[in-house]
This record gives structure tokens, C-alpha cells and sequence, in this order.
């Protein structure tokens, strides 16, 4: 396994109280392979990838408990000097909004070189040269002018393509992006999934991708773990999970997609609120939102039962709900 | 005339090297014209250009900006415009009016006023670029340490700043700089620097701790940039502009507070030419002799208006929205 999450925890000290954020979550990628993260806001998926990556505010943040393994080593247990080589070489994130991602006084060469320059120890001038190279492989026209351009002279998806060159400079072996086409219009969404994938597969990267946009998933990922409160409540491959769910959560996901046959009708929504993350509801943290809840789910929280070989689900009627 | 700078250019010029680019590059303004401001499109522009672009077409700093290289070259070569020698003073001539050769008049020891005036802007340019100089190194170096970094030591130096803000500026001015004897500028400039720096400091904390939540800065740091990087690269060029626009404002008030320490006798000392030591001896005077007082008075306004209003044009154009 290239990376391998168990039993994370995340906490948010506040003036209000502890914020508990990520509670225990596992996941793993492997190289070439496709994580799809799915929840709502607020729901941890960005906290684990914060935490993975190790720019996690701290404090307030703290990791309360869990290992990250990265390649067999504990990524908790390194230095931050050693941490910090990692990122960028080894693993590097794409943002939501490259636009507030990217420095508006460097050109985006320079901001491309400077992958160059801190990792690899290159002078200003081969990293320039490199910088106008990853812009031809990310399809940017006209590379060479462009270079010396500024992050606001650029399109939004010609922003996004140069995080992600920002990101695949140094070929790390990870790459999470974090709602990467969210700030995209539709058009040009398909445009930089179709390149992010295309470049995966190219490199035989893992990538974990954090997103709420299930259309986006169904096209990309191979494998997918939905959040809710901090947990992961099912995570299956992706086809398994678009068929049947194990997860009243994750129906009620599904169910809340706008679909063209049914024009005219009420849309479906999942009634309630997410939790308050400093007093999440005893039992299992979806029991009051869930329309299968029963008195055991108010009392004990679901354990991850094995749903198949490779699927678990949090839900102690994951039977009936896949049944319908 | 420097040819028009490459990106990198602009970049370079983000410290506070950029306020001095500001100034200095004046000429060059003159002789590009307001006809190639725009510049063609689709080149590349950074904020620094597009301050530059704007500055350029405000009559302020361009009034401003002439007024002060007129300062900066006076008091580099006051030999320039004025002959003669403002220690040479002749008791005959005392409080005599404008006359050929000395059209300023003489003042009460006989020395030639005009002369004085001139010589006079010397002293209160290196003051204020001086005391300017050290406040802004000293207070943005140790405001952005503390925003960055944050916890115990911030909160030390945040405590630090309120004490020094309870200090009245004039009256720490009389209590330490009382028992200084040295004739030089230096003891006026360290205590500016002494009692400046919170200032500074405060702005630049705040701006680095705004600079520091930007997406780009955590963008940065997971694609490995170490924390001096992320300092240097990503957070002080978009953390310094409100650090230069209240520099270059202090700068006008810390020629005043020259003056008006060296009026009050703690400042600068004879045989230093000052306008605050002018205007002190020649306030004594102001019925009989006002032109005395008003020439040296004059020049100092002069010189803080012209701080002040060149500080007031390069916030506009660095920061727009508070248009």
C-alpha cells in the first residue's frame, strides 16, 4: 500500500470546546489507484487530507491519535524538517480555488520553478526552463510567453492546470486533490478531470480525491469512502456503491442528485443538519437525520462491518439498506 | 533612463527597496510620459507594476515625488544652490531683512538664512530617512516574526508594544534625550527608533497574520516550501505594502518630531544646522524679524506635506479599495 490512514483522529481546540473533526478514520491508496473522499462540508475530509499532507493549523488543530503510513513509514513520527522534504517530492495537494492557491505577486513561473529550486537545489534559469516545460505538458498554449505571466492573467482552468503542473512537478508518488474542480465552470471541470486522470495514469500516482460532486466520482474513481461527522460511514468500489448502497447516508447522497427524468418533481434532500462536531449525538453520529434509525443506533455506534471482501459500511442495518 | 523592467523586476523591487524605487525613479517618469502608461496588453503585470502605473498619473505623487528628489538632492549637494556658509555669521547683519545676494535675510546671530534653510534640509532628511529605515527593519522584522510564528513570544511582544505605545512621544523625547551631550544626529534618530518601531511592528504582525491565511501560503507549504521561505517568498511581498504606506507617512512626522525636539532644546544641538534650532531661536523674534521664523518654518511644513501626501498616493495605489 503507498498510503495507508488507521484510526485517525483529529480535534479542534476552540474557545467553545474540542471540535472533534476526525474520528477514527481508515483509509488506504495504492499507487495508480483512485480514492474518491465524499461528504459534506464539515464532514473531515479535508482535516484528513490536511493532516496527511502535515499543514494542518496546530495549534488549534492536534492530531489526538491514529498512524499515516506513507510507503511503510509513519509520517506522525518524522521530523518536520524530514515531513517537509516530503511534501511537494513525495506527495503535494491540489486546491479548491487556484486563484487564492496561487501567490498573486510571483509569476507563475516562478512559482512553478520554485518546486525546482527547493527540492532539487536548481538554478533560476533550469527551473525557468522546466517551469515552461510542465506548462506545454499541462496543455497550456503558448508556454513559452506565458510563463512570465501573472496568476490573474489566466483563465480558471488554466489556473487549475497550473496548480496541478505545481503539483506533479516532482512526480510525487500522492496526489490529493481537494475539490479540484469546484471553482470550475462545467465545461472546463471535465476538461481538467480528464487531464488529472490522464496524468495519473501516466505517472501511476495514487490520488486521493476529496470532492461532494458525485458525477465527478463516477467517472474517475475506482474506489470510494463516504464521511459523515468525522467517520467514514461505507467505503466500497465505486461501482458497487452507485448500484446499491450500504449506508443510508450515502442513499440519501444519491438520491439527492438532480436527475432529468424526474423534471418537474420535488428534489430529495437529506432532512436535518450535520452534526455540531463538539456534541455529536451518542450512538451512531446520523441517527437523527436517518430515516432507517432505531433505538440500538441511538444508543451504540455501528462498528464497520465487512459488507464483502472489499466494502465495510458503519450502519447496523447495512443488510437492509442494501436491500432497499 | 533604465529600460522598463522585467517581471523579475518588479518582484525585486518588493522590500522596502521598493519604496525607495518609488522615489528615486522619478525621473524616469518624466520622460516616459502619461501617453505609455497603459503599456500593451497582455504583458505581464504584477501589483508593483500597477501601483507604479497608477502613481504615475496622480498628480500628487508627482508633485510630492518632485519635492522631495528636490530634498534628497539639496541635502546631498546643498553647495548646488546655496554658496555660501551657514556657520558664517557676521553680528553686524543681525535680523537684517531679504537682501541682494542673501534674499532670506539674516537671523540673530548674523548667519544668512537662506543658506541655513538649505543646509537645514540635510539634517531633517537624514533624520527622517534614518529613523524611517530602522523603524521599518526593526518593526516589520520583529512584527512578522511574532504574526508568523505566533504563540508565547507574539504574545510577549504584543505586551511590549503596549507599553511602549503609553510612552508620550514628546515627553520620552525630554526625559531620555536630556542627558544625552553627543552633537551628532545619532541619539535623535535611536530614540525614534526606539519609540517607532511598535508601530511598525503592530501593522506588520497584523499584515503577516492576514498574508499567512491565504490559500497560497498553504499551497505553498504543502508543496514543501520551509518556513523561511514561506515568510520571505509568499507572506512579506503581500504583507509589506501597508508596512511602506505608514513608513513613508511616519517619515513626514518624524522630520517634525526633529523639529520639534530640537525646538524644545533635547534635539540636535548648535553647531548642527537644524530648522527646529532655527525656528527656536528665531520664535523669540517674531515681530521684529518674522522672516526669520518663517522661512525655516516654511521648509519644514513643506517637507512633512510632502511625506505625508506622497505616503497618502502610494497607499491609493497599493491598496484600491480603500479608495
Amino acid at each position: 500500500m503507498l498510503l495507508e490512514v488507521r484510526d485517525l483522529h483529529v480535534e479542534f481546540r476552540t474557545r467553545d470546546g474540542v471540535a472533534k473533526a476526525v474520528n477514527g478514520v481508515d483509509y488506504a491508496v495504492d499507487a495508480g489507484e483512485t480514492l474518491a473522499v465524499l461528504g459534506e462540508s464539515g464532514s473531515g475530509k479535508s482535516v484528513t487530507a490536511q493532516a496527511i499532507m502535515g499543514i494542518l493549523d496546530m495549534p488549534p488543530g492536534r492530531i489526538a491519535g491514529g498512524e499515516i503510513l506513507f510507503q511503510g513509514k509513519d509520517l506522525l513520527k518524522l521530523k518536520e524538517e524530514e515531513r517537509r522534504k516530503v511534501r511537494g517530492a513525495e506527495m503535494a495537494m491540489i486546491f479548491q480555488d487556484a486563484l487564492s492557491s496561487l501567490n498573486p505577486v510571483l509569476s507563475v513561473g516562478d512559482q512553478l520553478g520554485e518546486m525546482f529550486v527547493v527540492h532539487r537545489g536548481m538554478s533560476k534559469k533550469d527551473a525557468r526552463a522546466k517551469a515552461v516545460e510542465l506548462m506545454d505538458h499541462v496543455r497550456i498554449p503558448a508556454a513559452k510567453e506565458r510563463v512570465k505571466q501573472y496568476p490573474h492573467q489566466f483563465s480558471g482552468g488554466m489556473r487549475q492546470r497550473i496548480m496541478i503542473a505545481m503539483a506533479l512537478a516532482l512526480e510525487p508518488a500522492l496526489i490529493i486533490a481537494d475539490e479540484p474542480t469546484t471553482a470550475l465552470d462545467v465545461t472546463v471541470q471535465a476538461q481538467v478531470m480528464d487531464l488529472l486522470a490522464e496524468l495519473q495514469r501516466e505517472y501511476n500516482m495514487g490520488l486521493i480525491l476529496i470532492t461532494h460532486d458525485l458525477g465527478v466520482v463516477a467517472d474517475v474513481a475506482d474506489r470510494i469512502a463516504v464521511m459523515y461527522a468525522g467517520r467514514i460511514v461505507e467505503q466500497a468500489p465505486v461501482h458497487d456503491i452507485y448500484k446499491a448502497p450500504a449506508h443510508p447516508y450515502t442513499r440519501g447522497l444519491l438520491d439527492s442528485i438532480p436527475r432529468l427524468d424526474q423534471k418537474g418533481q420535488e428534489l430529495y434532500a437529506i432532512k436535518g443538519l450535520p452534526p455540531n462536531l463538539m456534541a455529536i449525538p451518542p450512538g451512531c453520529a446520523f441517527n437523527p437525520r436517518c430515516p432507517m434509525a432505531q433505538e440500538l443506533c441511538r444508543t451504540d455506534e455501528p462498528p464497520l462491518y465487512e459488507v464483502s471482501q472489499d466494502r465495510t459500511s458503519a450502519c447496523h442495518f447495512w443488510r437492509e439498506c442494501l436491500n432497499g | 533612463m533604465p529600460e522598463p523592467q522585467e517581471p523579475e523586476g518588479a518582484i525585486a523591487g518588493t522590500g522596502m527597496g521598493g519604496a525607495m524605487d518609488l522615489a528615486v525613479s522619478e525621473a524616469t517618469t518624466l520622460e516616459k510620459g502619461p501617453g505609455q502608461a497603459g503599456g500593451p496588453q497582455g504583458k505581464p503585470r504584477s501589483l508593483w507594476s500597477d501601483a507604479w502605473r497608477d502613481l504615475r498619473r496622480n498628480p500628487v505623487f508627482i508633485i510630492s515625488g518632485l519635492v522631495i528628489l528636490f530634498l534628497v538632492v539639496i541635502s546631498l549637494w546643498p553647495s548646488l544652490i546655496a554658496s555660501g556658509n551657514p556657520l558664517k555669521c557676521d553680528l553686524a547683519k543681525a535680523q537684517e531683512g531679504s537682501q541682494p545676494g542673501h534674499p532670506f535675510g539674516f537671523d540673530g546671530q548674523g548667519c544668512d538664512v537662506y543658506t541655513r534653510t538649505v543646509y537645514g534640509a540635510r539634517t531633517s532628511v537624514t533624520v527622517g530617512v534614518c529613523a524611517t529605515l530602522g523603524v521599518a527593519i526593526l518593526g516589520s522584522v520583529l512584527g512578522g516574526l511574532a504574526g508568523f510564528f505566533g504563540g508565547f513570544w507574539d504574545s510577549i511582544l504584543s505586551r511590549i508594544t503596549d507599553v511602549f505605545f503609553a510612552i508620550p512621544v514628546v515627553l520620552g523625547g525630554l526625559v531620555l534625550l536630556s542627558v544625552v551631550t553627543s552633537n551628532t544626529v545619532w541619539p535623535v534618530i535611536g530614540f525614534m527608533v526606539l519609540l517607532g518601531w511598535p508601530q511598525i511592528s503592530r501593522i506588520a504582525r497584523g499584515s503577516v497574520i492576514t498574508a499567512k491565511q491565504n490559500d497560497y501560503v498553504h499551497a505553498a507549504k504543502a508543496l514543501g516550501a520551509s518556513n523561511s521561505r514561506q515568510l520571505l517568498r509568499h507572506i512579506a511581498p503581500n504583507a509589506v505594502a501597508p508596512v511602506i504606506v505608514v513608513a513613508t507617512i511616519a517619515l513626514g512626522t518624524y522630520i517634525a518630531l526633529e523639529a520639534t525636539l530640537s525646538y524644545l532644546g533635547v534635539g540636535l544641538k548648535p553647531p548642527t544646522v537644524s530648522w527646529g534650532i532655527d525656528i527656536s531661536a528665531a520664535s523669540a523674534y517674531i515681530r521684529q524679524a518674522p522672516h526669520m521664523l518663517l522661512w525655516p518654518a516654511g521648509a519644514l511644513a513643506l517637507t512633512v506635506l510632502a511625506f505625508i501626501m506622497l505616503g497618502d498616493a502610494v497607499r491609493d495605489a497599493l491598496d484600491p479599495k480603500l479608495r
